[in-house]
């Protein structure tokens, strides 16, 4: 599914990626933690195809294609999912009008016709009630005036629109209150099946209570220092990365 | 929907208006190039609409003396693709209560010369609706000063201009000169290539004008290095008693939202095309009308 080898990304003049090597396979579900400034939302901007996220050297491939060499669209219609920490604000574009988009955009790409304007609001409409989100949102601006769980709710809404295959989790469970946090993993354990693999970055243990991870990753100065199952995000919950 | 029984009354060879109303009265004389109209609207029940329709055949200049009568209702709507020279003088005389809906939406052949020039004069309690949409043309001039001469009168206007390779000058004054009067204006620019478009806004508030609001702001996007956008905002302000707010601001698209848009699988021209048509959405929901809210929004989306 994804393989990452010997990757090495400079932002801003400065090294942050420092020959990592990570290796994801179908269905499975991979933690990223480690503490600030270790290269967590360095390596998903990097998979996404930032601007500025200079590759220095290294490969990446995905699904058995090079990932690197795609436009960061491209990498989205090639099953390529990165929830963002921070979701950008879209003033003037209803969320509804946005998603339809999005959702059309893949359809192209796959030479499908645009979809029905019944049929969209039809699938909107049940994926917005698994996310307990109201439809009066869609009809605001894209994440503007959203809280922090209305805009993390969106990104997850659209991770279940597009149906990609490698979903990257970007500190999701931040600005998430308990009842929400429920909320988005459940949401987020319907989308796990064998085909589709999870890569979710995070600072805390109470997300990976819901959804458990197959494998635990440290990351300290740009590389992976340690690897375990679900018991190791236990222990730095507890011990911290010292 | 307002309920419209047409009736086209061809002024030139050139020029059409088409109302709606019997409680409309417009008179008209052609004087060389000119056509001097003297349009006047008193109340009824459904509101008058006027259309303006160019056959396009000559250059034309249009002046038009414009009253609204104790709570009349005027709706004028310009939707003309323009292939020559325009050239509009309104002047229109607002009675108390009296609502005026101006609605602009007009793309100019590039290679034209375009004014238009508007002074409106409001009384008590009266409303003008100022909505503007322009793409192209050569040489593009607006230019509108509204005189709020009396009490609790309003000014809501909202400007959107694209603009690919020419010259457009917005110039906007707003005297408030009676107390309780209220202004909210919205100017958004989009340019590219050559294009150099200027936005200037003053307000002006007299000394005995307490309890004045007034709002103003001013956007503008470059898509390329060339064009250029000036967005000025002037505000004199003689009395304590008012809430006054501008903003002005432009510059290029921004980037965390263009890689927002690809990391959905949406191109970079597509996403240049989005990011467009929501800077320029931003302020249509000002708007009250639904028709012509949805006639701005298609003539964003179809210009883009």
């Amino acid at each position: 599914m994804l393989e990452i080898k010997n990757l090495n990304v400079t932002v801003e003049e400065k090294q942050i990626l420092k020959n990592l090597n990570l290796n994801i396979g179908k269905g499975e579900v991979h933690a990223i933690m480690g503490p600030n400034g270790s290269g967590k939302s360095t390596i998903a901007h990097t998979l996404a195809g930032k601007p500025n996220y200079n590759v220095d050297s290294g490969e990446v491939n995905l699904n058995g294609e090079d990932l690197l060499s795609k436009d960061p669209y491209e990498r989205s219609l090639n099953g390529l999912f990165l929830a963002f920490q921070y979701p950008i604000e879209l003033p003037g574009v209803t969320n509804a009008s946005y998603l339809k988009q999005i959702v059309n955009a893949h359809r192209k790409s796959r030479k499908e016709t645009p979809i029905d304007a019944g049929e969209f609001l039809k699938i909107l409409k049940e994926k917005s009630k698994l996310l307990d989100i109201p439809m009066d949102m869609h009809s605001r601006f894209v994440n503007a005036g959203f809280s922090g769980g209305e805009k993390k709710k969106n990104e997850v809404l659209q991770m279940d629109l597009l149906n990609p295959s490698l979903i990257i989790m970007d500190e999701t469970d931040s600005g998430l209150d308990v009842d929400a946090l429920k909320t988005t993993a459940d949401a987020i354990n319907k989308l796990r099946n064998d085909e589709r693999s999870f890569i979710i970055i995070t600072h805390y243990l109470r997300l990976l209570e819901y959804i458990e991870p197959d494998y635990v990753h440290v990351f300290q100065n740009g590389s992976v220092i340690e690897t375990g199952d679900k018991t190791l995000a236990s222990r730095i919950d507890q011990e911290g990365y010292s | 929907m307002k309920t419209l029984t047409p009736s086209i009354m061809e002024l030139t060879d050139n020029f059409s208006i088409e109302t709606n109303s019997k409680d409309l009265s417009i008179s008209h004389e052609i004087i060389n190039d000119e056509l001097k109209l003297k349009i006047t609207s008193n109340y009824s029940q459904i509101p008058s609409r006027i259309k303006l329709i160019s056959s396009n055949r000559s250059n034309f200049k249009i002046i038009a003396d414009i009253y609204l009568n104790e709570n009349a209702t005027l709706e004028i709507i310009d939707e003309n693709d323009y292939i020559i020279d325009t050239s509009f003088i309104f002047k229109s005389f607002l009675g108390s209560r009296s609502v005026l809906e101006l609605y602009r939406f007009n793309k100019f052949q590039s290679d034209t010369n375009n004014s238009f020039v508007h002074t409106c004069n409001m009384s008590n309690g009266s409303m003008f609706k100022d909505f503007n949409f322009t793409n192209g043309s050569d040489f593009t001039n607006n230019e509108t000063k509204i005189n709020l001469n009396e009490e609790n009168a309003k000014y809501v206007g909202s400007g959107v201009v694209m603009s690919n390779s020419s010259k457009c000058e917005n110039n906007l004054e707003i005297r408030h000169l009676s107390k309780s009067a209220v202004s909210d204006c919205s100017f958004k620019a989009v340019t590219r290539g050559s294009s150099n478009v200027s936005f200037k806004g003053k307000v002006f508030v007299d000394e005995n004008c307490s309890n004045t609001q007034s709002n103003q702001i001013s956007k503008g996007l470059l898509i390329d290095e060339e064009s250029k956008i000036n967005l000025t905002p002037i505000l004199e302000i003689n009395n304590d008693d008012v809430v006054c707010s501008h903003g002005a601001a432009s510059g290029k698209a921004d980037e965390e939202v263009l890689f927002y848009l690809a990391s959905r699988g949406i191109s970079k021209s597509e996403a240049e095309r989005i990011y467009i048509q929501g800077f320029l959405s931003e302020f249509i929901e000002k708007i009250e009308d639904a028709e012509m809210q949805a006639k701005g929004q298609n003539f964003i989306n179809e210009n883009c």
